[in-house]
């Protein structure tokens, strides 16, 4: 009998949360199953759009933190 | 037997006894302090090893910020509230208070996100008038490499999509931050938001299927030289 997945277990999936076991069966899952293939597909597009989008601070914020590291070093 | 174990130096020093407790060899394998994990770099800067905090602050440092600019509005608030993350790090981990036994990724993001939510509470009660666009060249060594181009449309997307995560519900949006730019597991983000792992799995699908319909809607942009309306 094919299990039937919840909404939450394509998620868990999606993010990588999923035991292994449960893992290979959604993965066979989805090879018969369009809406849920559909719906997985959805949920990694905007997965990988919030994964390309990352914001660096200016270098000058990352030297002051590693100068104060360095200072509070040898205080203590 | 053998003994496995790193050194202060960069290197990892193996030992191997016989049966009679005797040293047989010594083993050095050269391992380079970039490719430690984060938990030795942290057992390392605490006996004093300022590289291996140079390196977990430079692994760190984008989530961290992408994290904490997805909640405040001005970059050098978020550039401040990101040092003083690392100045609290710094303290609990050389005053010997820091956990191990959980993942730093997750603990100096939750450290940010306690600071950008209290500021956002406190920027919600006294709040100031911006005078200026926050949009400004980035100088962070991540980017050093892009072109103008490529920086310009970086900023753009970065700007969209925080405009869309912005207009998410705020239990769907406190969840897809800590997911996503806090490295927490799911059932990390139900026991810091009180709820069960269920209603934080729930939270994160709405927002990923919201986003994905904002993104939908959203108008493609042609290079216009090529076509003209």
């Amino acid at each position: 009998m094919i299990k039937t997945f919840t909404h939450n277990e394509l998620i868990q999936y999606v993010y990588d949360e999923l035991p292994n076991d449960v893992k290979t069966n959604l993965e066979c899952a989805l090879q018969t199953d369009d809406d849920l293939a559909e719906e997985c597909a959805e949920l990694l597009i905007s997965k990988r759009s919030l994964e390309r989008v990352s914001k660096g601070p200016r270098q000058s914020c990352i030297s002051n933190i590693l100068l104060y590291s360095k200072t509070f070093n040898m205080q203590s | 037997m053998i003994y496995h174990f790193y050194t202060n130096s960069p290197k990892t020093q193996t030992l191997a006894y016989d049966i009679n407790g005797y040293i047989t060899f010594i083993l050095y394998v050269y391992m380079n302090i970039s490719q430690r994990s984060d938990s030795e770099l942290v057992s390392l800067y605490i006996t004093g090893n300022e590289k291996a905090f140079e390196i977990l602050v430079n692994r760190h440092k984008n989530r961290v910020f992408t994290s904490i600019m997805l909640i405040v509005k001005d970059e050098d608030v978020a550039e401040d509230l990101l040092q003083d993350s690392f100045i609290k790090a710094i303290h609990t981990m050389k005053g010997g208070r820091y956990n191990e036994e959980g993942k730093f990724s997750s603990w100096i993001s939750r450290i940010a996100h306690n600071l950008a939510i209290d500021h956002f509470r406190k920027e919600k009660r006294n709040p100031t008038i911006q005078l200026e666009d926050n949009i400004k060249a980035f100088n962070s060594l991540s980017y050093a490499e892009d072109s103008a181009e490529a920086l310009q449309i970086r900023e753009e997307t970065f700007a969209r999509l925080k405009a869309m995560i912005e207009l998410l519900p705020e239990n769907q949006k406190e969840v897809l931050i800590m997911r996503h730019y806090a490295d927490m597991s799911f059932q990390e983000i139900a026991d810091a938001t009180g709820v069960s792992i269920n209603t934080a799995l729930g939270r994160m699908r709405y927002a990923l299927i919201n986003l994905r319909k904002k993104m939908s809607n959203q108008p493609k942009v042609y290079d216009q030289n090529l076509y003209t309306q």
